[in-house]
C-alpha cells in the first residue's frame, strides 16, 4: 500500500516538474525525427494500467487494426523495418488510473502485409470518413512513405486534454 | 488416360457368379466404366439471376489478396471468383452486365515498390480480364463502403474517391476505357451518384459538395449546399442506400435521413426515426460496414441492428428490423443466426436477404419476406465486406 | 513531554496531511487548450512541427508566415478545408491558426503579425474553400 502511494505520488511528480516545463515553453510534446530510437516503454504501470497486447488496454479506445506490442513493437514503437506514418489520426482516451483523458495519436507501422495479430476494433468517438481526422477507418499508411502497406497500430501519448 | 478393356477374372466361383449376376444388371458391358475426361475444361457464366451476389473482401489479414466471390444464393455455390489486388474495396456493375470493373491496386513487389492503381474491365461470363485503365495512384485505402466508388447513372462514367490524405475524385470513361481527370473535393469524402453526370459527397462540416460532369467527363460545376446533417450531436453514417432519387442514411442514433436529388439539386427530406424513445432507452442502434439494404420496389428499408452504447456504430448485430419507407413503420424483425454486418437485398419479387460479417467468412442466406433462414455459403475469403448485386 | 508528544502528534498529522494532498490533489498538467485543439483537430496530418508530407500534405512552415500577411492569405488560412469545417469555434480556430503562425514557422514571427480573431474567423469561414491547390498555388506565386 504505501509503497504503491509512493509510486503513484513520484509518477506524478515527474509529470508535474518535467511535463510543466515542456508544454509551457509552447514547445511541441512529440519527437519530430523520424526513425527515433523507442523510449522506454511506460516506466510506470500503476500510471499506464493494463497491457498493451489486449484489445481492453485504455489507449486502444478507438483503434483499429493489429496491436504492434503483439508484432515486435510496442505501444508508441514500430516493430523492425516498418516505417512509422507520421500521418494519423488523433483521438483521445480515458486513463482510468488517474482519471484523466489522454490525447492519443494512431500511428500505424507501415511498409510490409498485415501482422495478423491481435486485431482490436473499438470506435470511442470515433466519426465518419467525412471527418478524416477522427475517423479510424481510413488506411493512414496512406501517408507514410512506403504507402498503403499497413503492418500494424500504436497508440502514442501526446498530451493531456481533461 | 487409357481404359482397362478387360475384365478381372475372379477365381472364386461366387465371386465369378455375382460378377455374372452384375453383368445381367448392368449391361452388356459389364459395370459402369468412367469415360475419360478432357483436359482444359473451364467453365463459363450463364445469365445471372437476380439470387446473385457479389461478396467483396478486402483480405484484411493480407491486404495484396483482395478478392471478389460470386455466389448463387439459390443453389448455395460458389460461381468463381476474381482476384482484385491490394486493399480491395468492390467491384462495380453496369447495367448491362457484360462486363464487371473492379479498380485495383498493386506494388511491384507486392507490399512494397511502385505503387500502379488501375481499373481493371473483366468479362461478366467469362470473368477472365479483358482491359484495364491506369489510374493516379491515390485510391482511398480504407474500410469498404458504396460511396467509395460507384458508377454515374448512365455507367458511362466510373467516380473514385482518392484519399493521400488530400481528398479528390478520378473520373474514368468507360466508352474510351481512358482516365478523364482527376477533380479535387477538398474537405469533402465519398461519391453518390445521383444522375448521369452528376453526384455528391459528403463534408466534415455537414454541407454537401454537388459536382457536375461535362459530357465528357470533366469538371462542369461544383458546389456546395448548405449545412444539412449535424455532425458533432449525432453524425450521419457514411453508408447509405438508394432508392430511386433518394439516398437513404442513418445517423448513429438511428435517424433516417433521405436526400432527394432533384432537378435543382440534393435536398434533404424530413428526417424520421428508426427507433420510438422507448427502444431507444434499450441502446437500439444500427451498426456494422453495410447496415442498411433497400428493396425498391416494395419500399422496404431492411437494418442490422444491436443494442449498446455511444461508439458501437460499427458493431454487428443479431436482428435485421425491417421498415416500410412510406408509413415509416417497422413492419418485420428478423433474427439472425449469426451476427451481421453488411446485408443486401435482392431486387426481384421474392428477394433473399443476404448477410455476411468481416469477423467470419461465410454469407448467410435469408427469404427476406418471412425471415426464414435458408443457408449458408462457408469459406468465402478472409474478411467479407460489402455485397453488391449484379 | 506532553509537548513532545504534542508536537509529533501535529508533525504526525501535518506529514499525513501533506501525504494525502499529494496523492489526492496534485495538480493534472494539462496541454493548453489551444495545442490540445491542434492535436485534435490539425496535427494528425499537419504534424507536430508543421512540416506535413511532401505531395501529400503541404508544410505550413513558411506558407502560413507569408499568407497570413495579405488579407486574401489570410483569408485562404481560415477557409482551407481542415480549418474552415472543423468543430473549432470561430474563437478556437482563431486561436490555433495564431498559435501555428507563432509555433510552427520556420523564421522568426515578425512583430507586425497580427493574431486571427474570432470576428475575422467567422466572416471567412462562411465560405469554405473547394478549389483548394490552385488557389493556394497562385497565393504563394502573386506574394510580392
Amino acid at each position: 500500500m504505501t509503497r504503491d502511494l509512493a509510486r503513484r505520488v513520484s509518477r506524478r511528480s515527474f509529470l508535474g516538474n518535467v511535463g510543466a516545463l515542456l508544454f509551457t515553453t509552447g514547445v511541441p510534446l512529440l519527437p519530430v525525427a523520424r526513425g527515433a530510437a523507442p523510449t522506454a516503454a511506460r516506466p510506470d504501470a500503476a500510471a499506464d494500467p493494463g497491457d498493451p497486447q489486449t484489445c481492453e488496454y485504455w489507449r486502444h479506445c478507438a483503434i483499429d487494426g493489429f496491436l504492434c506490442a503483439c508484432c515486435g513493437g510496442s505501444i508508441q514503437s514500430c516493430p523492425p523495418g516498418t516505417e512509422a506514418s507520421a500521418i494519423t489520426w488523433v483521438g483521445t482516451c480515458h486513463n482510468p488510473a488517474d482519471g484523466h483523458d489522454y490525447i492519443v495519436s494512431y500511428n500505424d507501422c507501415c511498409g510490409k502485409s498485415q501482422c495478423g495479430r491481435c486485431l482490436c476494433n473499438r470506435n470511442e468517438g470515433d466519426k465518419p470518413l467525412y471527418m478524416p481526422f477522427k475517423s479510424n477507418d481510413y488506411n493512414w499508411c496512406a501517408g507514410s512513405k512506403v504507402g498503403i502497406a499497413y503492418h500494424c497500430s500504436t497508440a502514442r501519448v501526446v498530451g493531456v486534454a481533461k | 488416360m487409357t481404359g482397362r478393356s478387360e475384365m478381372i477374372r475372379p477365381r472364386r466361383a461366387w465371386a465369378g457368379a455375382a460378377l455374372a449376376v452384375a453383368a445381367c444388371v448392368c449391361g452388356p458391358r459389364g459395370w459402369a466404366q468412367l469415360p475419360a475426361e478432357p483436359a482444359g475444361a473451364v467453365e463459363q457464366l450463364t445469365q445471372p439471376t437476380p439470387h446473385w451476389v457479389w461478396v467483396n473482401d478486402m483480405a484484411f489479414f493480407a491486404f495484396p489478396d483482395g478478392k471478389a466471390f460470386l455466389v448463387d444464393g439459390d443453389s448455395g455455390k460458389m460461381l468463381g471468383m476474381l482476384s482484385t489486388g491490394y486493399s480491395f474495396t468492390s467491384v462495380l456493375i453496369p447495367k448491362t452486365g457484360a462486363v464487371i470493373y473492379a479498380p485495383e491496386i498493386y506494388f511491384s513487389r507486392g507490399t512494397r515498390g511502385t505503387r500502379t492503381d488501375v481499373v481493371t474491365i473483366y468479362d461478366a461470363t467469362r470473368l477472365e480480364p479483358v482491359g484495364e485503365i491506369e489510374i493516379p495512384p491515390k485510391r482511398a485505402s480504407l474500410m469498404p463502403m458504396p460511396g467509395a466508388q460507384a458508377l454515374t447513372d448512365d455507367d458511362r462514367f466510373l467516380l473514385i474517391y482518392n484519399f493521400t490524405p488530400s481528398q479528390s475524385v478520378t473520373v474514368v470513361d468507360t466508352h474510351s476505357r481512358k482516365f478523364v481527370g482527376e477533380i479535387e473535393t477538398a474537405g469533402c469524402a465519398l461519391v453518390y451518384p445521383t444522375g448521369p453526370r452528376s453526384f455528391f459527397s459528403i463534408c466534415g462540416d455537414g454541407a454537401l459538395l454537388e459536382t457536375t460532369l461535362t459530357d465528357a467527363g470533366t469538371l462542369a460545376r461544383r458546389e456546395r449546399t448548405a449545412e444539412l446533417i449535424d455532425v458533432l450531436k449525432d453524425p450521419l453514417s457514411e453508408k447509405g442506400v438508394r432508392r430511386g432519387d433518394t439516398w437513404l442514411f442513418a445517423s448513429f442514433e438511428g435517424v433516417l435521413h433521405p436526400l432527394r436529388a432533384t432537378g435543382a439539386g440534393v435536398e434533404a427530406q424530413p428526417t424520421w426515426p428508426l427507433f420510438t424513445p422507448q427502444e431507444l432507452a434499450q441502446h437500439w442502434r444500427t451498426g456494422g460496414l453495410q447496415h442498411l439494404a433497400v428493396h425498391g420496389a416494395s419500399g422496404r428499408l431492411f437494418a442490422v441492428v444491436h443494442q449498446g452504447g455511444p461508439g458501437t456504430h460499427k458493431d454487428p448485430g443479431e436482428q435485421v428490423w425491417v421498415y416500410d419507407l412510406a408509413s415509416h413503420r417497422r413492419v418485420q424483425t428478423i433474427t439472425t443466426r449469426n451476427k451481421l454486418g453488411s446485408i443486401q437485398v435482392s431486387q426481384d419479387s421474392q428477394p433473399l436477404l443476404f448477410g455476411c460479417s468481416i469477423d467470419s467468412n461465410r454469407l448467410d442466406i435469408y427469404d427476406a419476406t418471412s425471415g426464414k433462414y435458408l443457408r449458408t455459403v462457408e469459406s468465402l475469403g478472409l474478411t467479407p465486406t460489402v455485397l453488391v448485386l449484379p | 513531554m506532553k509537548r513532545g508528544a504534542l508536537c509529533a502528534a501535529v508533525f504526525a498529522m501535518t506529514c499525513s496531511a501533506i501525504a494525502l494532498q499529494s496523492r489526492a490533489a496534485q495538480p493534472a498538467v494539462l496541454t493548453p487548450p489551444v495545442e490540445a485543439n491542434y492535436m485534435l483537430n490539425c496535427m494528425g496530418c499537419h504534424l507536430a512541427d508543421g512540416s506535413g508530407a511532401a505531395g501529400k500534405v503541404p508544410s505550413v512552415r513558411d506558407s502560413m508566415l507569408i499568407l497570413s500577411r495579405s488579407t486574401a492569405g489570410r483569408r485562404y488560412l481560415v477557409q482551407v478545408p481542415g480549418a474552415a469545417l472543423s468543430p473549432l469555434s470561430d474563437l478556437e480556430l482563431a486561436q490555433v491558426l495564431s498559435w501555428m503562425v507563432r509555433n510552427l514557422s520556420a523564421r522568426a514571427v515578425p512583430s507586425d503579425f497580427t493574431d486571427f480573431t474570432a470576428a475575422e474567423v467567422a466572416g471567412y469561414r462562411r465560405s469554405p474553400l473547394v478549389n483548394v491547390r490552385a488557389t493556394r498555388a497562385q497565393l504563394l506565386t502573386a506574394r510580392p
